[in-house]
């Protein structure tokens, strides 16, 4: 019969020692149960470690803080604020972000791959980056920190920082409810209207219903995104004439984090408190989110024909569209990118300097590389135990579990993890970027494995179980034949993961003072001697950085939708 | 040589027996079709050869070696799924190779083998076409070459035939199954279609709730079945039950409304429940003359061939038969007719524990 001389067999060379030895079945046991306790031992557990913080030194939150009035308010004020900002913010980009969608998918017209682009833009301009540009596009701003084409409206620093977060939320609610909008079969409305429904009666009833998923996929990443957001929210608070002490949770956090590095003891409790609450919040919140939208009807059966067919008819659609392309101009790019304005009507010179500044990129670069690395070589195995692993118990909990650090603020995990690894001191030197670097994995880590599982499960495993039938280790299975289908996810969530890291400002804070190039901006901004002129000049070398980033990952994810 | 020998494998899930001791013995290059309802354990049968997933119990022997404990790329056991996993990246030629690569064969070997599996299997004009581009014949057939240049000793098929228009399921029948008997390569073929399954095998293997009924040839499994409901899954049969009055050459089995039909000898002792069953095909309309007893017709069916009846027979139950279509005019619905069929064409069954009607039931 037909088989071929292994020549292999006769000779084996290193490399296929290498594969027969990771190949067997107690090397693979032992290789996942690695995988599974490096993901709890590194990421989960030192994301919600704070909270044992309850029962070591209840007493010391008893004392420092729950009998401080004054203090508690600030917290409990901090929190409100964040979770309705969080709220408002949502609601914004929902309401806008749907015909903003539909205008993207059901709709041709010239141009439309620019807007397509403009869209994401904010997603390439780090939030640190956005707070200072923003600040200065609506804020009453602090002389010396006054752009002659700003607007100079918000005096308010409530207000200002739901408009800063809708404008780094809005893409990623367009992003989102676009993606299931696609696979939304058109025929269905194409039906309810042959059936006599108008326009707007047919989109409503048949096609809104079915949006849930994509829904509570925009919803809860517009909310963690708004809620976790520290270093834009410090920038446009500091940045303001007058921000009357207003702060929110993650800012919060850095101020009380401050405090306690300036040797104010009492400091402690009180993070960790803040910490546990915004935690078991955000985590209360994703899952009250979750039953709230799958639970909740939507109002689809009742039908209003003759306003509905005004509605759909006329001035209303047209200037519906109108509406939606003057919101994403007027609230989200030109806040995004007016920072470039500031750099041609601003005097230059100050205390910045610019060996700092390339310092701070370099270990920018740094943490963002190596965390990358790590999130590919133990995310991708996750991500294959969870996608392959069906309905067993164990993968579909990591399942439910890998989505905490996505939902936790960032700034708490950040004092959370540090807690976990070295106390409450601060740590200096290298520790410090080490534990910069921990931290770091710990939300990006969650960004590739939902990339890769997503792109796994969509494919079917007999490619894999046929390639060892025909002779293919696991590992060469996956190298030949799953590596080749799923290459464009894999690139994609490391994309993420290295621009979110790049990005990062609360966690970096929260954790040991490592100056990253965010934190190296927020300082210039924020603590005298200030220097607005090269931190704007500094944001705007990151926005460059972190654009052509985002067109790799754009080129990359198009690639994928071509194949 | 190679011989696929399985020995009371039983794997369950939760509570779902997926192979119930199931035990089967695969001759050397024998084309044997797998045949049973969705849900019989067909599919967990193919993967416990290759070695996909791993029996709770029992043993699995290939070519007499014990491969049990086998990763499935040491088994020479190839799987074809019903999709033919085609991998998508690679071209016809590189998805033949696919095998020999892994095992670092020389590229003179390659080249060589590339040539004579392009040549069996009708390719040699589209080595570098990608698979989506080929017609699902093509694709169905480059899939059998990549599982004989991995030299592959047992192929084992996953509904081969499943994912190709009707017509198209008919002439690869015959190509598929010369294919495999021309390299004398062991084969196991799962279907749920019965008539795929007469019409390919050298012998069948009828498996329900994950253990084997019978193996037999077509004709002994169409012809002799051992159950009611071997009889009714492979060509659909009409049951009667009686109890049996005379044992001998030909049986006798009165039913409850004291008529008395003819069959086939059995074992079944005098005055024991029985279960009567008689192939579709085997049962005869006349409109004069003494059948066994009288049926209403209740329904036409034009197949082309043949016609398809529907009858009441009354207290004997509903009855189908297939009658050559010449008689279409003759036969109408509402005409009474009388039954009746030739005894040596009757099974005579114990009647099973579980009751007629649960012994039928397809899942």
């Amino acid at each position: 019969m037909y088989s071929v001389t292994k020549e292999s067999e006769n000779l084996p060379s290193g490399v296929d020692r290498f594969i027969s030895a990771i190949s067997r079945r107690g090397f693979r046991r032992g290789w996942t149960g690695f995988i599974i306790l490096f993901f709890l031992g590194f990421v989960v557990i030192p994301t919600v470690f704070i909270l044992t913080y309850i029962f070591t030194d209840w007493s010391g939150i008893q004392t420092k803080v729950l009998s401080d009035s004054v203090l508690t308010g600030q917290i409990v004020d901090s929190i409100v604020a964040s979770f309705e900002i969080a709220g408002i913010v949502t609601v914004i980009d929902f309401l806008v972000g749907l015909p903003m969608a539909w205008i993207m998918v059901r709709k041709e017209f010239p141009g439309k791959r620019y807007i397509d682009t403009l869209i994401d833009m904010p997603l390439a301009v780090p939030t640190a980056a956005l707070g200072f540009s923003s600040a200065i596009f609506f804020a009453v701003t602090k002389p010396g920190l006054t752009s002659p084409l700003g607007l100079g409206l918000v005096s308010s620093p409530f207000l200002l920082i739901i408009l800063l977060h809708v404008v780094f939320s809005y893409p990623y609610m367009v992003r989102s409810l676009s993606a299931i909008l696609e696979q939304i079969d058109v025929t269905y409305e194409t039906a309810g209207r042959t059936l006599g429904a108008a326009r707007f009666t047919a989109a409503r009833t048949i096609t809104l219903p079915l949006f849930r998923a994509g829904l509570v996929t925009g919803i809860i990443l517009c909310f963690a995104r708004s809620l976790s957001e520290t270093g834009g929210t410090v920038i446009a608070l500091a940045s303001m004439r007058s921000a009357n002490g207003f702060n929110t949770g993650p800012t919060l956090i850095n101020f009380l984090k401050g405090q306690y590095g300036s040797g104010d003891a009492n400091a402690l409790p009180a993070l960790a408190f803040v910490s546990i609450l915004l935690i078991i919040a955000a985590l209360v919140l994703l899952v009250v989110l979750k039953v709230v939208v799958m639970k909740v009807r939507l109002p689809a059966g009742k039908v209003w024909p003759k306003w509905e067919r005004i509605l759909s008819r006329g001035w209303v659609p047209k200037s519906k569209d109108g509406i939606s392309i003057a919101f994403l101009v007027i609230f989200v790019l030109l806040p995004a990118f007016f920072i470039f304005t500031y750099v041609f009507t601003a005097t230059s010179g100050g205390a910045g300097s610019w060996n700092l500044f390339y310092e701070s990129l370099g270990i920018s670069f740094l943490v963002a590389g190596v965390v990358t690395v790590v999130d590919l070589l133990l995310g991708i195995p996750l991500a294959l135990y969870i996608a392959r692993g069906g309905k067993a118990r164990i993968p579909a909990a990591l399942d439910v579990l890998v989505n905490v650090p996505l939902i936790v603020p960032t700034a708490a995990l950040g004092f959370s993890l540090g807690f976990f690894w070295v106390g409450p001191k601060p740590a200096t030197g290298g520790i410090a970027l080490v534990l910069v670097i921990f931290a770091h994995i710990a939300f990006t880590y969650p960004l590739v494995v939902r990339n890769v599982a997503g792109a796994v499960e969509e494919i079917d495993p007999a490619f894999e179980e046929t390639a060892r039938t025909l002779g293919a280790k696991p590992v060469q299975a996956f190298r030949r034949v799953l590596y080749p289908m799923i290459k464009s996810s894999i690139l994609a969530g490391s994309i993420m993961a290295f621009t979110r890291s790049l990005g990062e400002t609360g966690a970096t804070l929260a954790v040991a003072n490592v100056n990253t190039a965010p934190v190296y901006i927020v300082n210039l901004i924020k603590n005298p001697p200030f220097d607005y002129y090269t931190a704007a000049v500094a944001c705007i070398v990151l926005i460059f950085v972190s654009y052509i980033f985002m067109l790799a990952l754009r080129f990359v994810t198009r690639k994928r939708r071509a194949a | 040589m190679p011989d696929v020998s399985l020995r009371g494998l039983s794997k369950h899930y939760g509570s779902i027996k997926a192979a119930d001791n199931l035990s089967l013995d695969v001759r050397d290059g024998e084309y044997l079709c797998l045949l049973g309802p969705t849900g019989a354990g067909k599919t967990t049968a193919l993967r416990l050869v290759s070695g996909l997933i791993r029996p709770d119990s029992g043993k699995v022997f290939l070519n007499g070696r014990d491969v049990t404990r086998l990763e499935p790329e040491e088994r020479k056991a190839v799987l074809l799924s019903q999709t033919y996993s085609l991998f998508p990246q690679l071209t016809v030629a590189e998805n033949i190779l696919f095998g020999p690569d892994i095992k670092g064969a020389s590229e003179e070997a390659k080249e060589r083998l590339l040539a004579d599996m392009l040549d069996l299997v009708r390719l040699t004009k589209r080595p570098d076409a990608l698979p989506r581009e080929l017609s699902g014949g093509m694709q169905q057939r480059t899939a059998l070459a990549r599982a004989l240049a991995s030299g592959a000793d047992v192929l084992l098929l996953d509904e081969p035939l499943r994912a190709l228009d009707a017509r198209l399921r008919i002439s690869l029948r015959h190509e598929l199954r010369s294919l495999a008997k021309s390299l004398n390569i062991t084969t196991i073929h799962v279907t749920h279609d019965q008539d795929e399954a007469l019409v390919m095998a050298d012998r069948i293997a009828v498996i329900r709730n994950g253990s084997v009924l019978q193996v037999g040839t077509p004709g002994e499994v169409f012809d002799e079945p051992i159950s009611p409901f071997v009889a009714n899954f492979v060509g659909q049969s009409n049951f009667v039950v009686g109890r049996l009055v005379k044992k001998g050459a030909f049986s006798e089995v009165r039913c409850e409304n004291d008529m008395v039909i003819q069959a086939r000898g059995c074992d079944c002792h005098e005055g024991q429940e029985v279960v009567v069953g008689v192939k579709v095909g085997n049962t005869e309309i006349i409109r004069e003359g003494e059948g066994f007893f009288a049926g209403r017709i209740e329904r036409v069916l034009f197949e082309g061939r043949n016609i398809y009846l529907d009858l009441d027979a009354g207290p004997m139950g509903p009855f189908s038969a297939k009658v050559p279509s010449w008689r279409l005019g003759k036969l109408n619905v509402g005409d009474t007719v009388q039954i009746r069929w030739s005894a040596d064409k009757a099974n005579v069954f114990p009647m099973p524990d579980i009751g007629l009607k649960e012994e039928l039931r397809v899942e």
